[in-house]
């Protein structure tokens, strides 16, 4: 569950513009929104919002049933991060590191098991197509496979609330397809999914209420 | 089956992070100088504590012309056979019970005054007998007891030590002062070294600890992970560094041995064969030694620990 009600955030305290203005909508355990809007009304920012790597300047934002504020202690924001699962359009891979090591980091940081993470690893990395890519290093791969990995990172630790920042740009065509299908599977089983993209095509074919953002301002709120 | 994972576990890599070379040598060098600083202050405390107990109750007495009989007075008239000496040795019997009275031999003389005069056995100097006096615990001599012993037997010289004992040891705890200080500055400065040295890692793996924190990892993971290699630095630095100080405190303490020697008669000019300086070595130096490693491994982590805390509530 995600609830904003007049969310407003401003990317320095004293900043008078703030990036994001008066956000009020909410979401459903469970309900998938693609995240709309051009370059520059605030996808990312809302997403970075919703991925606890900021908090709110104003207004109140409940995420999992935690209230997020710059009073939430940092324990409480901890666990909450460790129940998301975040795909950046950068990917944000570690480059040292092999892809097998890559996706079992969030497991680690929760100290799993190590039998556990790997066939954990093993099943995710074969389903998104990277079972014979696991000790290659995240430097090396193409754009597509870190993309992979990065989703496989994301969802490994079956997450309560996935967020993806146009986690398509770098597939081919049936692997974005592959990738809807799963998100859409994810969210049918409990998962909350928010997805910003351009593509249309892509919003075509998984037709889902969106939310739209216009200059840091919600033009329209997915109901 | 095993994945063909990496080892490097969280990609955070902090032995190419760090200045791992420069961390070690400067702990090394900083422990190095407590070392010794250390050894100072065991020292200057034993002989503080020294010259407050056992040289504060001692006196020193010597009888120029010993062996002469005593005349001159009517009391000299009456103990006319005994020598000078022995009319000291007598006069010094009537001393509070539980004072020990010793007088050096011809062969403790000469070996205290072997540093001076080679083999004084053999001088044409006249020798004065030399009389230690022990007061008891808490005793302290007559206030006339060097006009009685004049009087009796003139030329007798009377040395207190309590006097030197007293200055002596303001001047020990002053030295113990400023070896305490020097400790804390050290300390200061590898605090110092181990701040820096984290700072540069924290800086150079900014991105990748904002990763980490993305996926969920607690600022007790990522400080843990930056303390434990910055502890374990210090640790091996420190222990280095105080291995490397035993060398110069071995020589130095077989040099200082011989004037350790808590009364004339057990004092030797001779310097203690090395494979008997380790059972001279003061118990609480060698525990304090053996400690500063650990001291220092306990400074990496916990300033390091501080450091990253402090630095990762940027971030929410």
């Amino acid at each position: 569950m995600i609830r904003l009600s007049n969310v407003s955030w401003r990317r320095e305290r004293k900043a008078n513009a703030p990036v994001l203005s008066n956000l009020s909508f909410s979401v459903p355990q469970g309900g998938f929104r693609w995240l709309l809007g051009p370059s520059g009304a605030g996808k990312t920012s809302l997403l970075s919002l919703l991925h606890v790597e900021n908090l709110p300047s104003d207004g109140t934002l409940c995420l999992l049933d935690k209230d997020v504020t710059a009073q939430t202690p940092r324990s409480v924001l901890v666990r909450l991060r460790q129940r998301i699962g975040m795909v950046h359009q950068n990917f944000r891979l570690m480059p040292g590191l092999s892809v097998a090591d890559n996706v079992a980091l969030p497991l680690r940081l929760q100290y799993r098991p190590e039998d556990e993470i790997t066939d954990e690893v093993q099943a995710i990395l074969k389903w998104v197509g990277l079972g014979d890519r696991l000790d290659a290093r995240a430097s090396r791969l193409s754009g597509g496979e870190q993309q992979r990995t990065a989703i496989a990172r994301a969802i490994v630790h079956r997450p309560g609330l996935i967020l993806a920042d146009e986690p398509t740009n770098a597939l081919e065509e049936p692997q974005a397809h592959k990738l809807l299908d799963m998100f859409s599977e994810l969210s049918s089983m409990g998962t909350t999914v928010i997805v910003a993209t351009h593509n249309e095509a892509l919003v075509r074919r998984l037709p889902r209420p969106a939310l739209v953002l216009e200059r840091g301002r919600l033009v329209q709120d997915g109901t | 089956m095993a994945l063909p994972f990496s080892g490097r576990k969280d990609g955070l890599s902090l032995s190419e992070a760090l200045p791992d070379r420069s961390l070690f040598i400067l702990v090394a060098m900083m422990s190095f100088l407590a070392a010794l600083t250390l050894t100072g202050a065991t020292g200057a405390r034993t002989l503080s504590s020294r010259w407050a107990g056992g040289a504060a109750q001692l006196l020193t007495i010597q009888v120029s012309d010993p062996d002469q009989p005593l005349a001159g007075t009517a009391k000299a008239e009456k103990n006319a056979q005994k020598s000078r000496a022995d009319a000291v040795l007598a006069d010094l019997a009537t001393l509070p019970v539980g004072t020990q009275v010793h007088r050096l031999t011809q062969e403790e003389l000469a070996r205290l005054l072997t540093p001076w005069l080679g083999d004084a056995g053999k001088t044409a100097l006249p020798l004065p007998a030399v009389i230690e006096v022990r007061l008891a615990e808490g005793q302290e001599a007559p206030t006339d007891l060097e006009k009685t012993l004049d009087t009796h037997v003139p030329g007798t010289v009377v040395e207190h030590n309590a006097e030197w004992s007293t200055r002596l040891r303001a001047l020990a705890q002053s030295l113990l002062a400023c070896a305490a200080l020097a400790l804390v500055t050290v300390g200061g400065i590898a605090t110092m070294i181990t701040a820096l040295a984290t700072k540069a890692g924290l800086s150079t793996r900014r991105d990748i600890i904002e990763i980490l924190h993305g996926l969920g990892a607690t600022d007790s993971y990522i400080a843990g992970r930056f303390a434990g290699r910055t502890g374990g630095l210090a640790l091996g630095g420190g222990l280095l560094g105080t291995l490397l100080a035993m060398a110069p405190l071995l020589l130095l303490f077989r040099m200082a041995a011989p004037f350790s020697a808590s009364t004339l008669q057990a004092a030797t000019p001779a310097m203690p064969d090395w494979r008997t300086l380790p059972d001279l070595l003061p118990g609480d130096m060698l525990t304090g030694l053996a400690a500063l490693p650990f001291v220092a491994a306990f400074i990496g982590w916990a300033t390091t620990q501080v450091m990253v805390r402090i630095w990762l509530r940027r971030m929410p």
